[in-house]
């Protein structure tokens, strides 16, 4: 199998930088899924929909705008009405989603290349995204699990919280390196490493 | 006698000596300390030259609303002009320059501007740069030649031309509760609503917390106020949900409670820490505001009120408490109102001598009685100050009876020697966040002042709370208790009764006598900032501009950094007098955002410069490390011409593209719109949304469409590809991708929700790659796996799959250079990897990578339309792809196409040129068929594009001219005066080359 | 300005893009009527108070939503889903005169 080249590669520089002297408090990476899918569910068959995601994946989705889940490498969260992204470390998910999502139930769209997943994790992670985007990120407004779509400027982005300091953002593939560079310039304030 | 350092008081750390510059001299100031208060306490008190008088100006304040002591700090090359000193934080290193003067701060020849003082007056700007209208310079340029001077030795400070390197931000923030302003009634609500579990926010545009707790000398709670604040601030320091931003000027309120902030995080320190921006722009969505942004004191109206050694009396408080600055040795009062006198009492414990108080009332209580005896004053009630005297510092003041009733003045003036005279006409609330947020204000008799509206007249998109001396309750208790109740009130509580801090304060009426002008001979200021008179503002009256708007723009009062904030009541008090009118009646001006100036930059952000947000393809890299041009294409970077050593721009795109159509060319088209078009009703939606059919296309096969607007013009065009019975994936211009989802997106929605169509943006999700000429084929045979790529089985538009050094491609026969040419996608991941094959396998056919210039060129020789022809003005039967118009079924567009305008048959229709001359066209030139170079005249048209064709061997261009095909053959002439480009072309078909299409048919 | 997006709660203005006057019926696609066309295509209401608009959640879920918007205060008075929710009934231009 031919190996994916990240967008990121010439930016992407392993190691402590910024203002690390006093301690690192933002960890950033690439997690490179294998498999990126946007399922969407035609109006009224949204429950099917859910229900295939979980034969397929496991997971559960829980009720409500932008829910979600992550458990280990897989990855769940609703973005818009009816519509949801998935992620798994493996490759080919679409596939997998083809046959349990039918056209009576709605669409799936893989996304594996056109999407890159940047994660930012520690305890300036809320800070440093707040410079970007006008959503709240505070753990009460914006669970663990669930799942937002926002913009920063024209780079649109689809954001879920994987953990009470991390997210996992969603950025379309072209834009990456860009983002990639800004969110690494944000962090330098508080120190930051590339994992 | 000068200013000095008090050898105690003061929040400043006298063991703490920092070194500085003003105006090329060293000073040393303690760490603590503004420019302002050092420089004072090193005995400066000419801080800056006039507007537009010159005038010698001193501090009249010490905090954000000063007007006269505006100075330059620099940075290495970058100056930073029109600074409050009252508002820079020294530090060690720090070089600032004063404003407005020439050659020297002290000896400035344009003082001579005071002599000519009728001629700068009101509406002066505008009288003269209209320029005269009757004698002998009528109509010359004489004025434009003056005005350059008079504009130069007029103004505010000098703006750098360096690049500023300092870093900036925007931040966003929410909160339950904002507040703004940090004075006793600030604290208490910021404590309160904390304590309620509120998510707080707590804003002070000075460094220190506190307010006028820093200042007042007030005991609260039994301990000194600056005490009382430190453990409020302890308090909420310690706690998770409040966030303090000190050194943040809250200037913008908008809708919905968005509040716009100015954090300065590094301007104080020598150096930011790394990383650390110099100024963070918080954009902040607030439940709720406490407004607690306190007062400012006014001014007083009269002769020589400018003078420096003339200041406020609650500044002079402050240098003395704050900075542990006395303004003076030997200091005089003059006032309106009680609140003077609590500033006598300071002064004089903080050691200097108070000589009088001047007080226009004649009536005194004896508590003001009492404190001007306890400051060993000489108390003259129903006195006024009728003069100054001095030249760069105050000498003496003169004083006169006066009658605050008729306002007239008897007797004979008293002179009094006094190097310090502090006025006091009374406070008005600091009501610019309320005015910008809609809010009323209304007028208070008792105070002389605007007051905002009570909380319940709130518009109903900005819910705030005031408390404390914005809502004129100007004691310490009532901002206590107004702050504490509006803190509990914004989280949506109500208040327990409890027992509120104590407060031991000196007594005073807060309402002034309405007295702001006394007037006598010589120049009285209601605008330091803009040298606005009180006779200019009766000027202006006298003039006709009665209504407060035109006031202020015809004399500028309460313009620039000022904005009202000291002259804003008492220059409408004398317009209201001169209308004959109450004030109230008169009206006030309303305040607009900001509230004190804002770095560009920080509002500029991270959208400047390196983090500019940029869309690459994914064969970025290998085009810039193999010698490309890159060319920046919207958001997108795209190769321009893939240049050797010596070649010209049009040297390389003439090669690449001959190069293509006689061997092989290829070319990136990663930036192509791409949007997957997926559901049971796609097909029956494209039918909707093209002009042409799609439900006839079938599985495996792509087809050229076109789009056109709602109102009948053409929209966007491009080829689309059915890959499954519900699945398209559909292309756009890189230009219109965004605009082609919305649209499609809009239909679906609003229009058509009945349709089960999803639409997504896979633009990049595919790299695509176009590789086209002659060989094209036979490289691909080449390369590819698992298909074939021959006639039979990839006919024209028609698409396979099959995979490239083992990376899965999907293949479609399309052609837009004319060539026989194939796209091919593959995931974007892969992108690098397939390109690099494609080249690998080409090498041995001689295929060459081309540009966007040769793409051009081949596309003009073909005559394909692009969106220099599809301009939103154009129709399908303009471009001649009337052909497309589908006559079995309505589409978006159809409608209203047929509309008599875009049927006309004078319309601009696209044609081809040929240069007759063989010399280069330029886009934009206008078609003429009389060529007069003196006189440019009758248009019938312009070019599109143009280029040098190498398969044709001249110079050619697209061009939209009136009756199009119908002048076929004939010839005309090329009238580009601006860029001197004049000369003979035919007018011949858009299609120059290989109009058959048998190339790319094979 | 904040509009309260059904799905993903409020959000700044930045988010949204304007998408027109939502009083505007669009005819039946096969009709000739010159008049409802060019009434649909070009006619705006431009009420003091109270206006129908389409907004576009296009920094977000996508979705376009129906908002009334008072043009003098700039209350938002209600947010839905376009998808579902027909355009009010045409007001007559006279309807718009105070
Ligand atoms: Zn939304």
């Amino acid at each position: 199998m031919v190996e994916r080249l990240s967008p990121l590669e010439p930016e992407f520089h392993v190691g402590s930088h910024g203002n690390f002297e006093h301690g690192v408090e933002i960890l950033l990476t690439e997690t490179r899924p294998g498999s990126i899918v946007q399922l969407a569910a035609w109006p009224g068959e949204e429950k099917k929909l859910i229900a295939a995601i979980r034969a397929v994946t496991g997971l559960a989705l829980p009720d409500g705008a932008g829910g979600g889940l992550s458990e280990g490498v897989k990855a769940v969260f609703g973005f818009a009405p009816g519509k949801f992204t998935v992620s798994d470390e493996a490759e080919g998910l679409a596939h997998a989603f083809a046959k349990a999502v039918t056209p009576a139930i709605g669409t799936v769209t893989d996304l594996s290349h056109g999407r890159t997943a940047i994660r930012i994790a520690g305890p300036k992670a809320e800070w440093v995204l707040a410079k970007f985007f006008a959503i709240d990120f505070a753990l009460p407004a914006f669970p663990v699990g669930a799942g937002r779509s926002t913009v920063h400027h024209d780079v649109f982005a689809q954001i879920q919280r994987t953990g009470t300091d991390q997210f996992d953002i969603y950025v379309f593939r072209s834009f990456a390196r860009s983002f990639w560079k800004a969110l690494c310039h944000a962090s330098e304030e508080v120190g930051y490493e590339v994992q | 006698m000068s200013p000095r350092r008090t050898d105690t008081g003061g929040r400043i750390d006298r063991l703490k000596t920092i070194r500085f510059t003003f105006d090329g001299v060293a000073y040393t100031g303690h760490a603590g300390d503004t420019l302002a208060s050092a420089l004072l306490a090193k005995g400066v008190t000419l801080f800056g030259r006039s507007f537009k008088y010159h005038r010698p100006r001193g501090l009249l304040t010490a905090g954000v609303e000063e007007p006269n002591a505006l100075v330059t700090v620099l940075k290495g090359e970058v100056r930073e002009p029109n600074l409050p000193a009252t508002m820079v934080e020294i530090h060690d290193g720090l070089v600032a320059v004063s404003q407005n003067r020439f050659p020297s701060l002290a000896w400035d020849v344009n003082a001579i501007n005071q002599l000519g003082g009728k001629v700068l007056s009101a509406g002066f700007y505008y009288k003269t740069f209209m320029g005269p209208v009757v004698g002998p310079l009528k109509g010359t340029r004489f004025w434009m030649f003056c005005e350059h001077f008079i504009r130069r030795a007029a103004g505010l400070g000098r703006a750098g031309s360096a690049k500023d390197p300092a870093r900036y931000e925007r931040m966003n923030a929410f909160c339950d509760v904002l507040v703004v302003g940090s004075g006793p009634a600030g604290l208490m609500a910021a404590k309160a609503a904390a304590d309620q579990g509120a998510r707080v926010i707590l804003a002070d545009l000075e460094p220190r917390f506190g307010g006028s707790a820093n200042w007042s000398g007030e005991i609260i709670d039994g301990a000194p106020a600056t005490e009382w604040t430190r453990r409020i601030v302890t308090q909420l320091e310690a706690r998770d949900n409040v966030r303090l931003l000190p050194r943040t000027t809250v200037w913008g309120y908008y809708d919905n409670n968005t509040l716009a902030a100015l954090e300065r995080v590094s301007d104080h320190k020598e150096q930011p820490a790394k990383g650390e921006p110099r100024h963070r722009y918080w954009a902040i969505r607030a439940r709720s505001v406490v407004i607690a942004a306190g007062a400012f004191e006014r001014p007083l109206v009269f002769p020589g009120n400018d003078r420096p050694g003339v200041m406020l009396a609650h500044a002079a408080e402050r240098y003395a408490n704050e900075f542990g600055v006395l303004p003076g040795e030997r200091i005089a009062l003059f006032t309106n109102n009680d609140s003077a006198y609590r500033a006598a009492v300071a002064l004089k414990k903080a050691g200097a001598a108070v000589v009088a108080i001047a007080d226009v009332r004649s009536d005194l209580s004896a508590e003001m009685r009492k404190l001007a005896a306890e400051a060993e004053a000489e108390v003259l009630a129903g006195y006024a100050v009728v003069a100054t005297e001095g030249g760069k510092a105050l000498s003496g003041i003169k004083v006169q009876r006066f009658d605050m009733v008729t306002g007239t003045l008897s007797g004979d003036a008293r002179s009094i020697h006094a190097d310090c005279l502090l006025m006091s006409g009374g406070w008005s609330p600091t009501i610019h966040l309320a005015s910008q947020a809609g809010a009323k204000a209304e007028w208070s008799a008792a105070r002389q002042a605007f007051l905002p509206p009570s909380p319940t007249l709130n518009s109903p998109v900005q819910h705030w709370i005031g408390a404390g001396a914005f809502t004129g309750s100007f004691s310490t208790a009532e901002a206590i208790a107004e702050g504490r109740a509006g803190g509990i009130a914004a989280t949506g509580g109500t208040a327990a009764p409890t027992t509120t801090p104590t407060v031991q304060a000196v007594p005073g009426n807060p309402d002034p006598a309405p007295v702001f002008e006394i007037r006598a001979k010589g120049k009285s200021f209601v605008d330091f900032q803009h040298d606005v008179t009180s006779e200019d503002v009766r000027l202006a009256h006298r003039e006709g501009f009665v209504s407060v708007e035109h006031l202020k723009r015809y004399t500028t009062l309460g313009m620039a950094t000022d904005q009202g904030k000291s002259s804003n009541v008492p220059g409408l008090s004398i317009m209201a007098e001169a209308l004959g009118k109450p004030i109230p009646e008169v009206g006030t001006t309303r305040f607009r955002p900001p509230f004190a100036p804002v770095s560009i930059g920080s509002l500029a952000a991270e959208r400047f410069g390196d983090l500019k947000p940029e869309r690459l393809t994914p064969m970025h890299d290998w085009h810039t490390t193999n010698g490309a041009t890159m060319y920046s294409a919207g958001l997108w970077y795209r190769p321009m011409i893939y240049g050797h050593a010596g070649e010209t721009v049009e040297q390389a795109y003439v090669r690449e593209a001959r190069a293509t159509r006689e061997s092989a060319g290829i070319v990136d088209v990663s930036t192509l719109g791409k949007i997957a078009v997926q559901g049971p009703d796609a097909a029956a939606f494209l039918d909707r949304v093209y002009t042409n059919m799609f439900s006839t296309l079938a599985v495996g096969k792509a087809r050229y469409g076109l789009m056109l607007r709602e109102d009948g013009f053409a929209f966007d065009d491009g080829t689309t590809w059915r890959l499954g019975e519900q699945d398209f994936l559909m292309t756009t211009t890189t230009a219109n991708a965004g605009k082609v989802m919305q649209h499609l997106e809009y239909f679906l929605d609003v229009i058509w929700p009945e349709l089960k169509v999803h639409v997504t943006s896979v633009t990049d999700e595919w790299a695509g790659a176009a590789i086209g000429g002659p060989k094209a084929r036979e490289i691909l045979a080449s390369c590819v796996t698992g298909t074939a790529v021959d006639n039979a089985t990839l006919p024209f538009m028609g698409i396979v799959h099959g995979e490239i050094a083992g990376a899965p491609v999907m293949i479609c026969r399309l052609s837009f250079s004319g060539e026989m040419a194939f796209e091919v996608y593959s995931g974007a991941g892969h992108g690098t990897h397939v390109w690099e094959a494609l080249i690998e396998a080409g090498k041995p056919f001689g295929l060459v990578t081309y540009g966007l210039e040769a793409l051009g060129t081949m596309r003009i020789e073909k005559g394909h339309v692009t969106g220099a022809e599809i301009d939103g003005r154009t129709t399908a039967r303009d471009l001649h792809l009337d052909w497309m118009l589908s006559k079995k079924k309505p589409f978006i567009g159809s409608a209203m196409m047929d509309r008599e305008g875009l049927v006309a048959s004078d319309r601009l229709e696209l044609v081809g040129l040929i240069a007759l001359d063989n010399q280069p066209l330029s886009g934009g030139a206008h078609i003429v068929e009389e060529l007069e170079e003196a006189n440019p005249h009758g248009s019938i048209g312009h070019i599109t594009a143009c280029c040098y064709s190498p398969a044709l061997g001249k110079h050619i261009a697209l061009a939209l001219v009136e009756g199009g095909k119908a002048r076929h053959g004939s010839r005309a002439h090329v009238s580009d005066p601006l860029r001197n480009r004049f000369g003979p072309v035919e007018i011949v078909s858009n299609h120059f080359y290989d109009p058959e299409g048998t190339r790319m048919h094979g | 300005m904040l509009i309260t997006c059904p799905y993903c709660g409020p959000r700044d203005v930045i988010e949204f893009t304007y998408q027109g006057d939502g009083n505007r019926e669009r005819p039946d696609p096969a009709s000739q009527n010159f008049e409802a066309w060019n009434a649909y295509v070009y006619d705006r209401l431009n009420p003091a108070g109270d206006h129908n608009e389409l907004w576009q959640h296009s920094g977000g879920c996508r979705a376009h939503l129906r908002v009334v918007r008072n043009t003098l205060t700039h209350e938002i008075s209600s947010v839905a889903f376009a998808r579902g929710n027909h355009a009010p009934a045409a007001r007559r231009k006279s309807e718009d005169k105070p």
